[in-house]
């Protein structure tokens, strides 16, 4: 427990980080249903009420694709942040395992990541009933399940940071080619729509509660599988060079 | 208990075809400070790194504190601190905290110590500073409260007077021979001959990866070629004489007088022969002594030995 609040510390305390981890949860909720409360007070015959349970879809798949860089940012920098500071090797003349020391990583940024995630999706659960006038509003059902389903994301794409910057031992480098993928890479691959089977965000996609937007070939069983995949792979190699490289 | 608290047998560390630490046998005895002394790049740091389980050995064996590393290599790091290199933080987080997260990965006790070891090292007052704002020193004060934090029996300082001023370099060794009087191991690794000389008890010479000379610093600055100091009132009267010595090897002049070095197997009374042959030829001896031979010179003496024979 103490090498987590360890963690937690170190990561709390980068005021950077947990401004930037704030801005990419918090304000695209805030400023979408703002915009959203603005539109349709300025224009109410156009613009239906902000809230509703189409508008938290929107809502959440905004957080879902802005968060998602805040936890893959968060997750590198607790993969990487005591190898790029030349603190590990302090950490490993301990005598402590260098896998406790990885392992620690994970709970640590989630302590960070989680909450800023769960306070966004509240805030737009809060927005989406409070601000849906005659929209049907969502029921906690559906809310639970885009609340998991966020959850998971965050949680995949937290864990897939931690993997890759353990693994590469640069949170600059992580960061750089995760955000390239997650932004550009694999967002062409999906238009293809032929690589859905490996594709993670094919099957994030797959597994939101609502309409995902286009037909997706694949199994819910299989998306479960692929970001499974997606997340243990990268950790394992993570964990490995943990224990293995010189410290 | 074991007499040596570090122990290492034919230990070797290959990087490709260059070996950085050449099947080194090495002995430090408990309680004591010892100098692992060579130049830059003769495998001090990388023989430090092996012993902390920071690398892996390509052959040989280390045992700390009597245990076997890496196979324990825990419980002998649990009373173990060290510096490797200079020693580095978190600059975001203070000094306190940088101790913090070091004494949640030691566990135990560690936490406690955290106070105590900062006012040691003379930053109590300015702990709760980022490390951002610390000079070099203060942040090698700090990896030593770091690394007193496991309360150890052994502590390994590697280069660790870099960036320290004049005053702070005297502080330091009064830190260690403190150490050392409250029965713990003191580990320096340096190339700083001066500064090895001054605070260790004992000393290994290192070069190109291996170990050529240990022992206790006395033993090695009266050991290697034997030599004297004259101090006579005739010096051009004097230099005939001893060159037709049989037991004079070379003599030199310097600022003190002439250094006469004798050769290898000169008998014990040689330098009373040399004395009576002076007095016999007219000249007067103001003074005689056995010149006791620096820690540098010495070193510089077995490093070129070896070059000769490379």
């Amino acid at each position: 427990m103490k090498l987590v609040r360890a963690e937690f510390l170190k990561l709390r305390k980068r005021r950077g980080l947990v401004a930037l981890a704030a801005l990419l949860t918090i304000a695209p909720v805030v400023i979408g249903y703002s915009a959203l409360s603005y539109l349709h007070a300025t224009n109410p015959a156009d613009y239906g009420p902000a809230g509703g349970t189409d508008d938290l879809a929107g809502a959440v798949e905004l957080l879902a694709q802005i968060g998602l860089v805040a936890a893959i940012i968060v997750g590198a920098t607790a993969g990487a942040g005591d190898v790029g500071a030349g603190v590990f090797r302090e950490l490993v003349v301990t005598g402590r395992s260098r896998l406790a020391l990885f392992a620690a990583r994970i709970p640590g940024g989630l302590a960070l990541l989680l909450p800023l995630v769960a306070f966004a999706f509240s805030l737009a659960a809060g927005a989406s009933i409070a601000l849906a006038g005659s929209d049907q509003a969502p029921g906690p059902e559906l809310l639970l399940r885009y609340g998991a389903w966020i959850g998971v994301g965050s949680f995949s794409a937290f864990l897939l940071g931690v993997g890759v910057a353990s693994a590469l031992g640069s949170r600059a480098m992580s960061i750089g080619l995760l955000l390239g993928w997650q932004l550009a890479a694999a967002p062409i691959l999906l238009a293809t729509g032929k690589l859905d089977a490996v594709l993670p965000n094919a099957a994030l996609l797959r597994l939101e509660p609502g309409d995902a937007g286009r037909p997706l070939s694949i199994s819910v069983t299989t998306a479960a599988v692929v970001l499974a995949v997606w997340t243990l792979v990268p950790l394992a190699a993570g964990a490995w060079r943990t224990r293995t490289a010189d410290a | 208990m074991n007499d040596y608290i570090v122990e290492t047998e034919g230990l070797t560390k290959r990087f490709g075809e260059r070996i950085a630490v050449d099947h080194v046998d090495l002995r430090i005895p408990r309680g004591s400070a010892f100098g692992y002394l060579g130049p830059n790049g003769a495998g001090k740091t990388t023989l430090i790194r092996m012993l902390l389980g920071l690398t892996t050995a390509s052959s040989g064996t280390v045992r700390l504190l009597g245990r076997p590393v890496p196979a324990e290599r825990a419980e002998a790091l649990a009373r173990v601190g060290a510096i490797v290199e200079e020693p580095r933080f978190h600059p975001f987080l203070t000094g306190r905290e940088n101790l913090e997260i070091v004494a949640a990965a030691r566990g135990g006790e560690a936490e406690g110590r955290i106070a105590g070891a900062l006012d040691r090292v003379g930053l109590g007052a300015r702990a709760d500073e980022r490390v951002a704002k610390y000079s070099l020193g203060m942040r090698q004060r700090l990896g030593v409260a770091r690394a007193l934090l496991a309360d150890p029996e052994l502590l390994i300082l590697d280069e660790p007077t870099n960036g320290l001023d004049p005053a702070g370099i005297l502080e330091f060794r009064g830190l260690v021979r403190r150490l050392v009087g409250e029965g713990r191991t003191v580990v320096l690794s340096s190339h700083l001959l001066d500064e090895v000389e001054k605070i260790c008890d004992a000393v290994a010479i290192v070069d190109r990866g291996r170990v050529v000379w240990q022992g206790p610093i006395d033993a090695i600055t009266e050991g290697g070629e034997r030599t004297i100091l004259l101090v006579v009132d005739d010096e051009t009267r004097a230099r005939p004489v001893l060159a037709g010595h049989a037991a004079v090897a070379s003599t030199a002049q310097t600022p003190d007088g002439l250094r006469v070095e004798l050769v290898p197997d000169a008998a014990e009374h040689a330098p009373a022969d040399i004395n009576r042959r002076l007095v016999e030829a007219g000249v007067a001896v103001n003074r005689l002594e056995p010149s006791r031979a620096s820690l540098e010179e010495r070193f510089l003496e077995i490093t070129s030995r070896l070059e000769e024979a490379a």
